[in-house]
């Protein structure tokens, strides 16, 4: 298998997690598609120093949460322009009530800060506190620590609503 | 939304996601190929070309310098030629320091901690340059007059200067008041998320 055909494949296996990560960290659909086809591109681009000896899962996750991150907070005029039309967006397929309640909870985590939002999002893709440690950069205690702040958090959200 | 019912809505959609197939090889690489040309030019777009023009305006002036016969106007020029220098490489050195941010090895909080330190320099930076811009508004126009009218503004035109630099203060003073209260709340958000990171390492 050449090397294109492994990109190709992996990222197929894995569009759902970029598609919900894009939507997580932008509030419209061009800066979606733009940050989509950063993290693909930035990918792309590590993809000759992964060894393989990491699993894929956590490797695809860092680099596409520290894409996402720092796509976020950066100025936008350094921004590129680029042919939004070429990224096809999953989200338009789900029904109006699913939808309804997506958009409130991408909202209640979009509040959250930057450090928790990526935890939380970890979480829910159910992944280990371990494995939240490895892509996040704290320790696995910090981890256990900071979800139960954010449970915390979120219930205050709905009490202020 | 509690986080229990996060979950079973977050699942739900990646069960929904999971089905759906968008993407086809071709799509895949044409997405890294375009980006790839994109990011070649991304400074020559705004700050690169920025810098040229403030490169050939200093070299001109540095080729009339000459004509700057007095000490005052020379000390115009001097300032004038190397803030039209000095400027545009700080502004392109910082574009390649947030660029260095390495997004492949780093963990999200190595980039968090990158970014807040990157962000607290950058603002510095902008806080010295308002000031910086305001100094030049003011020497520059003796270059100006001396180097399109060929005149000594404080010669011919000195009545000029006299409401020129008050009317500038005023600027200064009101407009660094202002950018100060900014620089403040961001600098402050960037050292507080600094330290917040540095007690998740304990």
């Amino acid at each position: 298998m050449t090397k294109e055909e492994t990109f190709t494949r992996i990222i197929k296996q894995n569009e759902g997690v970029i598609y919900k990560i894009t939507r997580l960290y932008t509030r419209n659909e061009e800066d979606q598609k733009d940050l989509y086809q950063e993290i693909v591109y930035q990918l792309w681009k590590a993809f000759d120093g992964f060894r393989g000896d990491a699993k894929v899962s956590t490797w695809m996750y860092r680099i596409a949460l520290n894409t996402a991150l720092f796509h976020l907070k950066k100025d936008k005029r350094s921004g590129y322009s680029v042919s939004l039309d070429t990224v096809v967006l999953k989200q338009k397929e789900y029904d109006p009530l699913l939808d309804e309640r997506l958009n409130v909870l991408y909202d209640s985590i979009r509040n959250l800060e930057d450090l928790d939002k990526a935890i939380v999002f970890l979480f829910l893709e159910e992944k280990k506190y371990e494995e939240i440690a490895v892509i996040t950069g704290i320790t696995s205690s910090n981890v256990s620590t900071r979800m139960a702040r954010i449970k915390e958090k979120l219930k205050t959200q709905i009490i202020k609503k | 939304m509690e986080l229990e019912e996060m979950q079973a809505v977050w699942s739900q959609m990646s069960d929904q996601l999971e089905n759906q197939n968008k993407l086809t090889n071709k799509l895949i690489m044409q997405m890294t190929q375009e980006r790839y040309k994109n990011k070649i030019g991304i400074l020559s777009k705004y700050e690169g070309i920025g810098a040229i023009v403030c490169f050939i305006a200093a070299l001109s002036l540095l080729l009339q310098l000459p004509k700057f016969d007095t000490w005052y106007l020379l000390v115009s020029a001097v300032f004038t030629i190397a803030y039209l220098i000095i400027v545009p490489l700080v502004v392109l050195h910082s574009i390649k320091e947030m660029k260095r941010i390495n997004l492949i090895e780093n963990t999200y909080k190595e980039t968090l901690v990158a970014y807040a330190q990157k962000k607290k320099q950058f603002l510095l930076k902008q806080r010295i340059g308002i000031y910086l811009n305001f100094i030049l508004l003011v020497v520059s126009l003796p270059v100006i007059f001396k180097v399109f009218k060929d005149e000594d503004i404080f010669m011919t035109n000195v009545n000029l200067m006299y409401w020129y630099v008050p009317i500038m203060a005023i600027f200064l003073l009101v407009f660094s008041r202002w950018g100060y209260g900014k620089y403040k709340n961001v600098t402050n958000s960037a050292s507080k998320i600094l330290e917040e990171l540095d007690n998740t390492s304990s």
